[in-house]
């Protein structure tokens, strides 16, 4: 039996005839036909709800209500021209050292940098084609999807430096799809950085979607930030498959948002492969974090290293679902999950569930959770050195979070990641003082 | 400079300190012995400020002004310094961004401008090297992962580095080695200074040998039952805290 979540009771029921008829009106581009299989493949199957075990404590009630406005508005605006409020948000790209491409309410509104070794265009059919497309989230993204990029390493690239995709989203369109495919070729390199950020008053919703290929003896670094204003919801899923001695290296920092969930899926299909999952939420108010990563070593040996942090205050909700599959004859998989938790609030929630299901006979793997709350003798420690409460709480608060940032593997983003932090956890210490 | 008296507190509901009476002035080194039990280190987390203890009666003064009302870290800021019986590690929290931070809050209390970074290195590392202590411990998280005397002698340097007006040392000088104990007594005499104060914690007499205490108090059942020169320390040394307890009963 599920709740729903704090985020509404509503039947999450997006009218998909209207969803239909949106689609059929778009302008006809190679795109249109999966557009249209997408909506059949959508109307089958409905945003997920309460019902299915994955989405026990996350509630799209709201974001279908949205999306069911969004689509009867009489003219659906397909317009790509910044609003004021996004103007400044576009103009951190100037401050982080990294080649940025801006898509701006799903639409690229940037040219396309060049890269020696990389190529990025916009995305085509044939980028989709081999991406998993039967799931609720990927049909709804498809069916309305507008615009999107590809991005390429040649063989043996190692790009000295980092692509930045800037998501700049505004409640003048109310739901968005974003959709990146990432090939990274053999024995090549790739540091990729994702900065969610949205602005202006009103709901919004962005369904996003990474699709990364890691081939033989690759290397993805992936940082993913997002930090959206607090009425601006999403939905996002990574989804990565790793060759032989393939490397992925995710980091992921969720701060703002009223309701973010993350599906992050590694798939290890090569042996000798490495994962390794680091992730950090941090919630205040009535803000709502859900992190789904599911591992699947389906040949061994290979190895995955996973550990999320959380910090919650108010009546802020979190989940973590760590899954690790371990396939049989997957022989040799090393694998390793934590997930810790620092309650700043009584009020606060978080439900922590590790996930395993191993068929293979060979096999190390260590999972660990836990909750808690500021030690009391290090606040005392603290304070007895000179620091006045507030500032002891945010020193430990921040040492708690330390460890993630410093597992940081795109070093043109550290500052800008560690700004974003410190902001965030101002707001979470001095929330407890209203 | 300290001027303790009747003071009565208790934790969860047991009374620790029973009417204690203790006077410490500038320039002294005061040591307080007692039987595990006695009340030594609730006295000296009472001084600093603990929240986990009740003062149900009696006065604390700090130069004249009644501290009981302040805050642990107005305490520390007014020139308060507790070394702790077990110095608490803080993964995540740089060793030397917290012995800087702390300066300049003491500084920024006594209206002074913020330490010069290479001036702070400096100090810092001359402090290490008296106290024998490897550069290295300055980069890791506080006190993690150090080994029980690396925990106490950095405890000593966070007080060289403070210069507090008052320096409260709890059982420093438990579980450390004899060169651990005598870098640790050559920290704590650097220090001795006509406007300062020191109140050494210990069980043992051990450390009196390296630190000469002005007065010896011995606690017991949370009060101070008997007070004497250096020679108290010894006199205990050879009879035990036994003979105190019967002289207390008496």
């Amino acid at each position: 039996m599920g709740t729903g979540g704090r985020n509404g009771m509503t039947a999450a029921t997006v009218d998909t005839s209207r969803l239909r008829s949106v689609v059929d009106a778009f302008p006809a581009d190679d795109l249109t036909d999966m557009r249209r299989d997408a909506v059949e493949t959508f109307a089958t199957q409905g945003f997920p709800t309460a019902n299915q075990e994955d989405w026990k404590y996350t509630s799209l009630g709201d974001i279908a209500a949205l999306s069911n406005e969004w689509l009867e508005s009489a003219n659906i605006q397909l317009t790509d021209v910044a609003t004021d409020e996004q103007k400044p948000e576009v103009a951190l790209t100037e401050s982080v050292d990294v080649e940025w491409v801006v898509i701006r309410d799903g639409v690229v509104a940037t040219g396309l940098p060049e890269i020696d070794g990389v190529e990025i265009d916009p995305i085509s059919e044939d980028d989709l084609k081999d991406s998993p497309a039967d799931d609720a989230m990927t049909a709804f993204n498809t069916a309305l999807l507008r615009d999107g990029i590809r991005i390429r390493t040649r063989r043996s690239a190692q790009p000295e430096r980092a692509i930045g995709i800037l998501y700049s989203d505004n409640p003048s369109n109310a739901v968005v799809q974003t959709r990146v495919v990432v090939d990274v070729a053999e024995s090549s390199t790739l540091q990729l950085i994702e900065v969610c950020t949205s602005s202006g008053p009103g709901r919004q919703f962005t369904n996003s979607i990474l699709d990364a290929r890691l081939k033989q003896g690759s290397k993805l670094d992936h940082v993913r930030l997002q930090n959206r204003q607090d009425e601006h919801s999403g939905v996002n899923r990574f989804r990565s498959l790793l060759a032989q001695n393939a490397v992925l290296h995710h980091n992921s920092f969720d701060f703002g948002g009223a309701l973010s969930r993350n599906d992050v899926v590694a798939e290890i299909a090569g042996t000798g492969a490495n994962v390794r999952l680091n992730g950090l939420y941090l919630s205040s108010g009535r803000q709502h974090i859900d992190n789904h990563t599911s591992i699947i070593h389906g040949v061994g040996p290979s190895q995955s290293e996973e550990e999320y942090r959380g910090i919650l205050g108010g009546r802020s909700q979190c989940v973590f679902n760590g899954k690790v599959f371990v396939a049989e004859g997957a022989d040799g998989t090393d694998s390793s999950q934590s997930n810790h938790n620092l309650l700043l609030s009584e009020r606060a929630e978080i439900d922590t569930k590790p996930e395993l299901e191993i068929y293979a006979d060979d096999v190390k793997c260590a999972h660990g959770a836990t909750v808690g709350q500021l030690d009391h003798s290090a606040l005392f420690y603290l304070r007895s050195r000179g620091f006045s409460e507030d500032q002891a709480r945010k020193i430990l608060t921040r040492a708690f979070a330390e460890g993630t940032l410093s597992s940081l593997s795109i070093d043109a983003c550290r500052e800008f990641v560690a700004t974003a932090l410190d902001r965030k956890l101002s707001q979470l210490v001095d929330e407890r003082n209203e | 400079m300290l001027e303790i008296n009747n003071l009565k507190a208790c934790i969860a509901g047991n009374e620790i300190l029973n009417g204690l009476n203790l006077a410490v002035a500038a320039g002294e080194v005061h040591a307080i012995m007692g039987p595990n039990g006695s009340g030594k280190s609730t006295l000296a987390q009472v001084i600093a400020g603990h929240a986990d203890y009740d003062v149900s009666a009696g006065t604390i003064e700090f130069n004249g002004k009644n501290i009981l009302d302040l805050e642990p870290e107005e305490r520390a800021r007014e020139g308060i310094f507790l070394g702790f019986q077990y110095p608490v590690e803080i993964p995540g929290v740089n060793n030397a961004y917290l012995l800087k931070a702390a300066l300049n809050a003491r500084r920024q209390h006594d209206g002074l401008d913020e330490i010069d970074a290479f001036e702070f290195l400096k100090l810092a590392r001359e402090k290490m090297a008296i106290l024998g202590m490897d550069q290295s411990l300055l980069n890791r998280g506080v006190n993690e992962g150090f080994s029980g005397g690396e925990k106490k002698r950095n405890e000593i340097l966070q007080m060289a580095m403070l210069e507090p007006t008052l320096a409260i040392l709890d059982e420093t000088d438990s579980g450390l080695d004899i060169d651990a104990l005598k870098a640790v007594a050559k920290g704590v005499n650097d220090l001795r200074h006509p406007d300062r104060a020191i109140v050494l914690v210990t069980h043992y007499q051990r450390l009196l040998d390296y630190i000469e205490p002005d007065h010896v108090h011995v606690l017991f059942d949370g009060r101070i039952v008997r007070t004497g020169n250096k020679t108290l320390a010894h006199e205990l040394e050879k009879r035990g805290y036994e003979w105190v307890r019967e002289a207390a009963t008496v």
